[in-house]
């Protein structure tokens, strides 16, 4: 079951057959094969383009502020919404849930020395930059202007601009196929001996369903911009219905792709989720199996239900029938998760580390933006919602509530042992209350601007505001609450690299917690195992001790929490 | 199994479900009521434009789900919301603790489990079945009995609206679109350029105005007043200008408005005073106005329109694209009101930006060509 198996040095003992790490700055940091460096890459990658699409986002609110337009011309205000939901979607969230996240723990967390393919592994991080590059350009050419979907006809109108957009998710497109193809090949081959598929960590459960749909959605959205690029270029009339194509094809195949994605970047922080609370609960997590097999649930039903983007755009009446059945039932997973999770919490010992808050406010904001998902899975309900901020609300609770949410529990939890020291709790807390009341302040009044007639990407208002007067209040108090979300980003940018010098000493295993990544030195050392550790038991009973044998580490029995955090029970320590 | 020879970590001790579990339980129950209550029995027009007084048949069926939804789906979020806050405060280490002490070690209860799985499907199975009542009333319920059949036609940045037996056509940027009260309407939807979407937020229907496709909405409007009509798929540059208006009104005054409109459209569409038009200023108008669409060529070569260089003299074509003989009328009829035909659409004066004198000298240009 496990990959070091050596042929030639037969004297040796197979978990002694370690190459040395590499040598020279480029070798190690920049063309780095090992996976815990290119999750590095990722990690900052990712929190760069959402510091820059996170301004775009902020420049939007602040258009809002005046049912005139307040900054800029409508022209600009377009190009803002595209550029911020496009750089958030394919250049933040899934480089930073899957790349990151998936690239540091994972590998670590089955007791493997690396991932299957590191090679593929590096250019797949590589090409993440090089699309960032042809995203950003098209911004010299005026940059796309419909939205992150860049639906045709009109987005045929962003002439040069369209096509280096086209070009740029082709080229994202390419790096999440290799890496679904190589962290399914990794979760399959290289699981540390008697790790069975019950005895994985659930974040590695939500990895190899994140990759599997990675692997097998992304050529649809791959065809979809390759398409339309060659009608950009070559004016191939794919989505032309004067010359026989259909704009409704496009829609088809991008929301094939793109209802996956957000699973894709909800699944991880799922993952995330269910470590946090176990660990900050010291309890077993309620249901292990029912999570696990609810995540590959979640993926294979997620190809099934992508006509419900397009209720009123296009689809057969007939036809939006079995989507609104089948995106039902994807509700019924996903309750089932969340129910385990706050069943977990139940006869804990909770403690409130910076994870555990974001995990505690996970579950709110996550639940109350599924909850408006049912609604507009519903046909009727959704031909009213559809294209409105109501839209907006239920996109934004479910993936800043959800994945970003799940983001920022994973970053101070695998911080010490990325670092080896401890980000700094109290801006840790203080962060994650600005985030959750930024959050809800910023996306609450949407649900209902939504409902009473504000559409989305709207660069001035004055019909609207005309009919609702109070629409100007809603929409600056909106844009108010959420400079409390990008001063939360901001803190946890300072926080990251403050800390790499100021951390407290993290030690092995600063959170008592039980998977296999707490049983090596923080940071790991090249090849993190230099013996391959037997598996023996499921992870998660804390009352147990813990399941490895031949670990590097003497472990302790029964782990405690770190001295630092055991210190202060309600975890305000700095 | 090695398990070690140290003593277990002792577990946090637990009374029944927890100190207070029923008490908040109960007091979530209150709330969820509330919510109920309120929902159910509360005006939410706030949220829901003209819930209390429905604009359309459909108004009220699609209301009812949404307040169905909101009914159970708030009570979910308030179960969860409140006992995350309330285990996470029962449940919170002390410093009383064993240092090692741990919570209760169970994995699962499948009764619950059984539950919190049966129970919400079963929910969803009841919401399926209301949703799939609805949804046939609003596609196939008006079906044969179709009273009035009209066609919206999207442009950037505009409405087009057609009505059965009127040549031309109504443009939502001089005028509001008509529906009889109490009449079966369908209104066929498609578009001239980019995908736009027809949305009356008080009737609650939307549909994307696709270019082509011909899709429709079904409905009987209920309520006389003037609504908003809004493109809400984005369109282009001015995609938030882009709303008209919806005149709902009683059979007789509809008809009333049909008929002036056929009169007016048989009469050449308005009159337009065309003396002292000069075919100099005329051709500065026609290259700023007109020459993104025609050019002063042969009827065959179109850019969006036909070229115009032989428009009264072209034995190939002797008549305009509205049948009609190319006197300066008729040319100015054109000018003045849009006209859609096979090629496509011309856009009226006001989509233009032509006024009464625009008219006149270019029509003495037009004339002027040979």
């Amino acid at each position: 079951m496990h990959a070091a198996t050596s042929t030639t040095h037969e004297a040796h003992d197979v978990h002694d057959h370690i190459h040395p790490a590499p040598e020279g700055f480029v070798r190690k940091y920049v063309f780095s094969l090992d996976h815990k460096v290119i999750g590095f890459q990722y990690f900052f990658t990712g929190l760069l383009i959402m510091l820059i699409a996170g301004s775009f986002a902020e420049l939007v609110r602040l258009q809002l502020t005046d049912p005139k337009g307040a900054i800029m011309s409508n022209t600009a205000y377009n190009e803002m919404f595209s550029m911020h939901g496009t750089a958030m979607v394919w250049l933040v969230l899934i480089p930073l849930v899957t790349g990151a996240l998936g690239n540091f723990v994972m590998p670590l967390q089955i007791g493997a020395r690396d991932v299957a393919f590191p090679w593929l592994n590096m250019v797949s991080f590589w090409i993440v930059p090089i699309a960032a590059i042809l995203l950003f350009s098209s911004m010299l050419w005026g940059g796309p202007h419909a939205g992150w979907t860049e639906y045709p006809p009109v987005s045929l109108l962003d002439g040069t601009a369209g096509a280096l957009w086209c070009a740029a998710i082709f080229t994202v497109g390419i790096s999440s196929t290799m890496t679904g193809l190589n962290f399914m090949t990794t979760v399959i081959m290289m699981r540390a001996p008697g790790m069975t598929w019950t005895r994985m960590p659930l974040f590695v459960w939500a990895t190899f369903a994140t990759a599997l749909m990675n692997m097998m959605a992304t050529v649809a959205l791959s065809a979809a911009v390759g398409a339309l690029f060659l009608q950009h270029v070559f004016k191939v009339p794919f989505f032309d219905p004067a010359r026989g194509g259909s704009p409704v094809l496009y829609e088809h195949m991008f929301w094939f792709y793109s209802h996956p994605a957000v699973y894709i970047f909800i699944i991880p922080a799922f993952g995330v989720i269910s470590e946090v609370i176990s660990t900050f609960s010291r309890k077993p997590i309620f249901g292990y199996k029912m999570i696990a097999f609810s995540s590959m649930a979640i993926a294979i039903l997620s190809f099934t239900v992508w006509a419900h983007h397009m209720f009123p755009s296009g689809l057969a009446p007939w036809l939006q029938l079995p989507f609104m059945i089948l995106t039902y039932a994807i509700g019924i997973p996903t309750g089932i998760k969340i129910f385990s999770w706050v069943a977990t919490l139940w006869g804990g010992r909770i403690y409130f580390s910076t994870a555990m808050l974001y995990a505690l406010g996970f579950l709110i904001t996550f639940t109350f933006g599924g909850i408006t998902g049912i609604f507009l899975a519903s046909v009727p309900v959704d031909l009213h919602a559809h294209g409105t901020t109501f839209i907006v609300a239920h996109f934004h609770y479910v993936v800043a509530g959800g994945s970003v949410m799940g983001f920022l529990a994973a970053v101070p939890y695998w911080y010490p042992k990325a670092t080896g020291r401890l980000m700094s709790e109290r801006l840790g807390h203080i962060g994650f209350w600005l985030f959750f009341i930024g959050l809800n302040g910023t996306f609450m009044p949407m649900h209902w601007l939504g409902l009473e007639g504000m559409p989305r990407r709207y660069a001035t208002y004055e019909y609207f505001a005309k009919a609702f007067p109070d629409a100007q209040f809603w929409n600056q108090f909106e844009t108010g609450f959420s400079f409390l979300m990008a001063a939360s980003i901001g803190l946890l940018a300072f926080n990251v690299i403050w800390s790499i010098k100021h951390g407290k000493i993290a030690g092995i295993n600063p959170w008592g917690a039980r998977t296999l990544e707490w049983t090596i030195d923080s940071p790991p050392p090249y090849y993190n195992f230099k013996k391959i550790p037997n598996v023996f038991d499921r992870p998660y009973d804390f009352d147990q001790p813990m399941p490895y044998r031949n670990t590097d580490n003497v472990v302790a029995p029964y782990p405690e929490y770190g001295a630092v955090v055991m210190a202060q029970p309600a975890g305000a320590g700095a | 199994m090695a398990h070690g020879t140290a003593p277990s970590p002792q577990q946090v001790r637990l009374k029944g479900l927890g100190p207070g579990f029923w008490s908040v339980t109960l007091v979530l129950t209150l709330i969820s009521l509330a919510n109920a209550w309120y929902f159910l029995f509360g005006s939410i027009d706030w949220i829901m434009p003209g819930s209390t007084n429905p604009v359309a048949n459909v108004t009220y069926d699609i209301d009812g789900l949404f307040k169905f939804m909101a009914v159970f789906g708030g009570a979910i979020c308030i179960y969860v919301t409140g006992y995350v806050i309330y285990f996470a405060i029962a449940f919170r280490a002390r410093a009383s603790d064993a240092p090692d002490a741990v919570g209760v070690p169970i994995h699962d209860a499948p009764t619950l489990e059984f539950w919190w799985t049966a129970l919400p499907t079963l929910l969803l199975i009841v919401l399926t079945g209301l949703s799939i009542v609805v949804w046939y009333k609003i596609q196939f319920g008006v079906g044969s009995a179709t009273g009035l059949t009209t066609e919206v036609i999207g442009h950037q940045f505009y409405f087009e609206f057609r009505y059965p037996g009127l040549k031309t056509s109504v443009f939502s940027k001089t005028e509001p679109m008509h529906l009889p009260l109490n009449v079966p309407v369908r209104v066929l939807i498609t578009s001239s350029d980019v995908i736009h979407q027809f949305w009356v937020p008080e009737i609650r229907l939307k549909q994307a105005a696709v270019p082509g496709l011909v899709q429709n909405l079904n409905f009987t409007p209920l309520r006389s007043g003037t609504y908003d009509i809004v493109c809400s798929e984005f369109c282009g540059i001015d995609h938030s200008k882009m709303q008209g208006k919806l005149i709902i009104e009683p059979v007789a005054a509809f008809n009333k408005w049909l008929d002036a409109k056929k009169q007016a459209a048989a009469a050449g569409g308005g009159v337009v005073d065309l003396s002292g038009g000069t075919a100099l200023a005329g051709k500065a108008l026609f290259a700023q106005k007109c020459a993104a669409c025609h050019q002063i060529a042969p009827f065959d070569q179109k850019l969006v329109g036909p070229g115009l260089l032989h428009i009264t003299d072209d034995p190939a074509h002797p008549t305009l694209v509205t049948g009609q003989t190319p006197t300066s009328a008729h040319i100015a009829a054109i000018l003045q009101n849009g006209f859609t035909g096979p090629i496509g659409t011309m856009p009226n004066a006001q989509a233009n930006g032509l006024a009464g004198k625009d008219i006149a000298n270019l029509v003495a240009y037009l004339t002027s060509l040979k």
